[in-house]
């Protein structure tokens, strides 16, 4: 019996190296554990061996069992591994990836305006709009724009037949804003399209995009707006970025001023950059609004603000290094992919 | 305006102060430089040098071999190509280490093997004057090694931008006066020019009358008689060549002169081609005037002319008459120095599109007190040049308008609108007496000031505040930010759905486009969504090209010519929106504006790579697929319109009573106008629409607690029937059991071999469900088999 169980346990061990698929080990189970296996005759022998001996021969068969059983546990956990492995056989994981539906993207203009946007509410300001077809008086008159100032010129400003015009820039919505505000402060941003009767070319275009701000309370200083513009800039340009305000003249704003940007590009001397336009809001404004008004919440021995504009296109040309505006209409995809 | 730096020197000595520093110091103070021109040279390394002998290069016929004398006491040997030298010549030489004008460093060297160390110059390499066709040849007096820059003075050019406030800015005297301030340098006695020495007579009726005191309240002639004119003297000739200017004749010249040397502008007439006196008065309608550019300018009645007794001799400050103009041969002249008010001559220098040195000085506003010293120091400058005898006196009509006053200054308003609470009382009042403000009362609060008359800008409190504010310059005021909580309101929550439905398409492959808002008319005809009430489109009254004369009333037109200009790049897989404001015309006469969204889609619908090439091309599902995916779209119908136009499938999009907008497909016929190589599809959206969809926040429904139970159902139907007509029965049916119905397959054969052409099958999926219990397959039996027999009597279909 010994003997036998010796030579069983030889002969499986033997055979489990040669199968090679799980039916095979399937059928080697079946063959000596099943219930008409050979080691489960064998077993069913332990009745005939005599008292003395069946110590003996019962650790042998439990030897016998635990090797064949563990040998065939390995033996399929061998084969599991390698069929893993193979499931991924044949896989160049350096083949590009599957396009799907294509990569889209948003308008460089978009994506600066909203940088502009998302960083100014930060701050505290929400937004405001108005019509781009304006009234003469909200675009030229409410801002202290002399009657026979060049920009209202035909030559210069697109009109309607009925005598309206189209916006020449934003700050006719801090005219709109002022005149339906109900309580102060006024802190509002308005981005928006604004149209110049420009020919068309690598530097202008008829319709451009800009941003424009406004705040207004009891003690608006230039001392905020040139915080308030400084902490802006580092926003948009990076923390290091150096900002400096030439004094400049606009009819709707004073003390007014230019900004600029220094503008450190690759390879390039760094140059500033003129950027956008601010002041505080001229009493002559307030003074305005509060006639129309007819109320002083306005009253400009009472209140001061400050207003700033920037064109979001030249912003945009800037940041991306961009060289012709006209690439801003053109919608050319290989353009576009690139933002 | 140009600005030499020669000509601002003989008021102030700017002698410390290098180009970059001036520069800096004209844009700090709000005079932007535009552009900078160094003329001649300012090394000390272009000497007077002279030739002492030349001979033939050995190896180049154009070439000579010169031993010059620089002055250092050794020969130097210089190869050279001029031929205009003889030996004694003294010419400019540029050592070794000399940068000429345009960065150009000269360097030893050889030239077709011979050693050459130096350049021998001609006036235009060093920047002086007009090329003359060879060596510049130097006076025979001056020493050998001595700098060309001591010779001629080399000049510094600034194109200066004035800001439209600053008329006071127009002229050298003026920025040298503003330099004076900026600096602490004192002026040179040219300042008293401005001040009148000649004796003056109001002017007689038959002399000067002024007709029109409203464009003109002071006018003044001086007589002159027995001058000859001819040219310029070098330095005047100099003068105004070195900021533009072409010298024309002595008398022009000066008053050129005068114009730029303290911002009066003058005219001189002919006095033996004038009949009688003065007039100043209104054009005649219609009155004609041949002016000195050639041109003849038909006047209107608002027009200021300057006429005699017979005729109008030249447009009021914007330019003189060809008739009356000083030539050659004039030996008596009237010389005139007025002011005219800024808005007349504005006025008619834009109508006739004439604008000269001198419309830009007087609309910006002049000196009314400037009027007499301009004549003064023209006259002084007549009789030195030009000679001849001044009348005695200058005739003045009218008088100088005043149009300054003092203002007041509060100081306390004044730190706070700046912002600088510390800005000492004595550096504010300091910078105003720079400017020339003259102090006349003060307390602690509030000081009175007198402004110069020549600051027509400075009128209210807050000019002055201005004033200061651009001295001290901002670098002194402290940066503060103060935030505050703003309420937003619906234009923030427009903003946020905007950017959400553009982030939306730009995560499923469409590229973003921006387009402009004009449109040329026939771009019109390529509109989608046009609502009921559509009074056409608003076309500009004055546009500037035929390619944009109107404003779009949709922005699938722009879509389409940026669709044109890909496939023309060869593009065929087109992917793009357009978030913006379109403009409808309304029958009223207004015009609406409104925000909409529109796509535009054609070709594959995926970009071509190893995985597949050329998958096939998006259809009109497509598009709705990707409009059902936008926030605010949900139930969406369709509603098919009438086809026409530039559109075929053309349908309106609603979900429930709101319209959304409207899908179509571009027409083949234009398609094939833009060589598109695949249909078509456009969508345009309303925004306020879509905005109503996503109000307010989701609503949660519970979850189902017990299982679902499916039956498919196929049928057959005429083709003609919609889907939306299946649809509606499945949604409106009344059996509480059924939860959910979708169709999975539309079979149709063309070929009529396993289905009629005209027929079609439809297979929907019916999901059955109860909120309460578990089904039993015989309750969903019963209920699905209710259902087939209500779609039986409901619809002309066939069950297979």
């Amino acid at each position: 019996m010994l003997s036998q169980l010796d030579s069983l346990k030889t002969e499986a061990l033997a055979a489990l190296e040669t199968l090679s698929d799980e039916a095979a080990l399937e059928a080697f189970r079946i063959d000596y554990l099943g219930k008409k296996g050979k080691l489960t005759a064998l077993s069913a022998g332990m009745r005939d061996v005599p008292v003395d001996l069946k110590k003996e021969v019962g650790a042998k068969l439990n030897e016998v069992r635990d090797a064949i059983t563990g040998g065939l546990a390995t033996r399929q956990e061998a084969m599991q591994a390698a069929k893993d492995a193979s499931a991924v056989a044949g896989i160049d994981i350096t083949l590009p990836g599957r396009p799907g539906q294509g990569i889209g993207s948003l308008h460089p203009l978009t994506q600066i305006r909203d940088l502009a946007v998302r960083t100014l509410r930060r701050m505290g300001f929400t937004l405001a709009e108005g019509p781009e077809i304006e009234t003469e008086w909200h675009c030229f008159d409410a801002l202290n724009t002399p009657a026979d100032h060049p920009a209202r010129n035909e030559s210069d400003t697109f009109y309607m037949p009925d005598g309206k015009l189209l916006r020449t820039h934003t700050s006719s919505v801090q005219i709109r804003t002022m005149e339906s505000a109900k309580a102060l402060p006024v802190r509002v941003i308005a981005p928006g399209a604004a149209y110049r009767r420009d020919e068309i070319d690598a530097t202008h275009l008829s319709v451009f995009n800009q941003i424009e701000a406004l705040y207004v309370d009891a003690d608006v200083s230039l001392a905020d707006l040139k915080g308030t513009l400084e902490f802006f800039f580092r926003e948009v340009f990076g923390p290091n970025t150096a900002v400096r305000f030439r004094p400049h003249f606009f009819p709707f704003t004073e003390p007014s001023f230019e900004i600029d940007v220094k503008i450190e590009a690759k390879g390039k001397e760094a140059r500033w950059m003129e950027i956008a336009g601010c002041g505080m809001v001229d009493p002559a404004v307030f003074a305005e609004i509060s006639r129309k008004r007819g109320d002083s919440l306005f009253d400009p021995d009472k209140v001061t603000g400050f207003a700033f504009g920037m064109g979001l296109d030249r912003l945009a040309m800037t940041l991306h290094g961009i060289s012709d505006i006209r690439h801003l209409i053109e919608n050319d995809v290989r353009f576009l992919q690139q933002f | 305006m140009q600005v030499s730096l020669n000509w601002l020197q003989t008021h102030l000595d700017l002698s410390a102060y290098t180009t970059a520093q001036l520069s800096d110091l004209l844009t700090f103070a709000g005079i932007e430089v535009e552009g900078i021109e160094e003329k001649g040279v300012s090394s000390d390394k272009v000497v007077v040098a002279q030739i002492q002998s030349f001979e033939q290069h050995p190896n180049a016929d154009k070439l000579s071999v010169c031993q010059v004398d620089d002055g250092s006491g050794s020969l130097r040997q210089i190869v050279c190509g001029a031929k205009n030298f003889k030996a004694g010549d003294k010419v400019p030489l540029a050592l070794p280490g000399a940068v000429l004008p345009g960065g150009f460093e000269i360097k030893e060297g050889k030239l077709r093997g011979v050693d050459s160390n130096g350049m021998m110059c001609s006036g235009k390499e060093l920047g002086i004057g007009e090329d003359t066709g060879g060596l510049w040849i130097l006076e025979a007096d001056l020493p050998a090694g001595k700098p060309i820059k001591e010779i001629v003075a080399s000049d510094t050019l600034f194109d200066l931008e004035i800001t439209p406030n600053r008329s006071d800015l127009l002229s050298h005297l003026g920025l040298a006066r503003e330099l004076a301030a900026l600096t602490g340098l004192p002026l040179k006695g040219e300042r008293d020019h401005v001040k009148t020495s000649s004796k003056t007579h109001a002017a007689r009726a038959d002399e000067i009358t002024i007709e029109a005191t409203d464009g003109c309240p002071y006018y003044t002639a001086r007589i002159i008689k027995g001058v000859k004119v001819g040219p310029s003297p070098a330095w005047l000739k100099a003068r105004l060549e070195s900021i533009g200017l072409r010298p024309i004749n002595n008398i022009v010249d000066i008053t050129n002169y005068v114009m730029m040397e303290m911002g009066q502008s003058l005219h001189a007439f002919d006095l033996d081609k004038l009949s009688g006196g003065i007039v100043v008065r209104r054009a005649a309608e219609g009155e004609k005037l041949l002016a000195l550019d050639g041109l003849e300018y038909s006047l209107l009645g608002e027009d200021l002319v300057i006429a005699d007794s017979q005729r109008a001799l030249a447009i009021a400050g914007v330019m003189g008459g060809e008739a009356t103009g000083v030539v050659e041969g004039t030996t008596s002249i009237l010389l005139e120095s007025a002011y005219f008010t800024p808005s007349g001559v504005r006025r008619t220098s834009r109508r006739l599109g004439l604008h000269s040195d001198s419309s830009y000085r007087f609309e910006r506003g002049i000196d009314p007190l400037q009027v007499q010293g301009g004549s003064d120091l023209a006259v002084k400058l007549i009789l030195t040049i030009a000679g001849g005898e001044a009348g005695e006196t200058l005739r003045i009509a009218g008088e100088a308008p005043s149009l300054v006053g003092e203002v007041e200054l509060d100081e306390i308003r004044t730190h706070r609108l700046l912002g600088m609470p510390d800005l000492p009382a004595d550096e504010a009042h300091g910078i105003l007496e720079k400017l020339g403000l003259i102090k006349k009362a003060a307390t602690r609060e509030k000081s009175r000031w007198a402004i110069p008359s020549y600051r027509l800008d400075l009128q209210r409190s807050v000019d002055l505040v201005e004033e200061i504010a651009r001295v001290v310059g901002l670098d002194r005021v402290p940066s503060k930010f103060t935030a505050s909580f703003s309420q937003g309101d619906a234009t923030d929550r427009h903003y946020d759905h905007a950017m959400q439905l553009r982030q939306t398409l730009a995560n499923r492959g469409y590229h973003e486009a921006q387009t402009l808002r004009l449109v040329s008319t026939p771009q019109i005809d390529d509109a989608l969504g046009n609502p009921l009430g559509f009074g056409g489109a608003a076309a500009l009254k004055n546009p500037l090209s035929e390619d944009h004369t109107t404003l779009r009333p949709s922005i699938v037109p722009g879509l389409l010519a940026s669709a044109a200009l890909n496939i023309r790049q060869g593009a065929s897989r087109l992917r793009l929106f357009e978030v913006g404001r379109v403009f409808l015309k309304l029958p009223n006469g207004q015009v609406r504006e409104e925000e909409r969204l529109a796509i535009l889609l054609s070709g594959p619908v995926s970009p071509s790579s190893w995985h597949g090439r050329d998958t096939k091309a998006a259809d009109v599902y497509d598009l709705r697929g990707v409009v059902e995916s936008l926030p605010g779209v949900s139930a969406l119908e369709i509603k098919s319109l009438k086809d026409g136009g530039a559109f075929l499938l053309h349908s309106e999009l609603k979900s429930g009573n709101r319209v959304l907008g409207w899908i179509a497909q571009l027409h083949p016929a234009r398609a094939r106008q833009i060589d598109a190589r695949h249909p078509v599809y456009v969508v345009e959206l309303l925004l306020s629409a879509l905005r109503q969809g996503s109000a307010g926040p989701a609503k949660f429904t519970d979850l189902p607690r017990f299982p679902a139970m499916t039956r498919d159902v196929a049928f057959e139907l005429p083709a003609d029937v919609s889907n939306a007509k299946v649809s509606a029965f499945f949604s409106g049916i009344k059996e509480p059991l059924l939860m959910k119905s979708e169709l999975f397959d539309i079979f149709t054969d063309p070929t009529g071999a396993r289905l009629p052409k005209d027929r079609k099958s439809s297979a929907w999926t019916l999901t059955y469900r109860a909120s309460d219990k578990t089904l039993e397959t015989a309750e969903v039996d019963a209920a699905h088999a209710r259902i087939l027999a209500a779609l039986q009597k409901a619809l002309p279909v066939t069950i297979r």
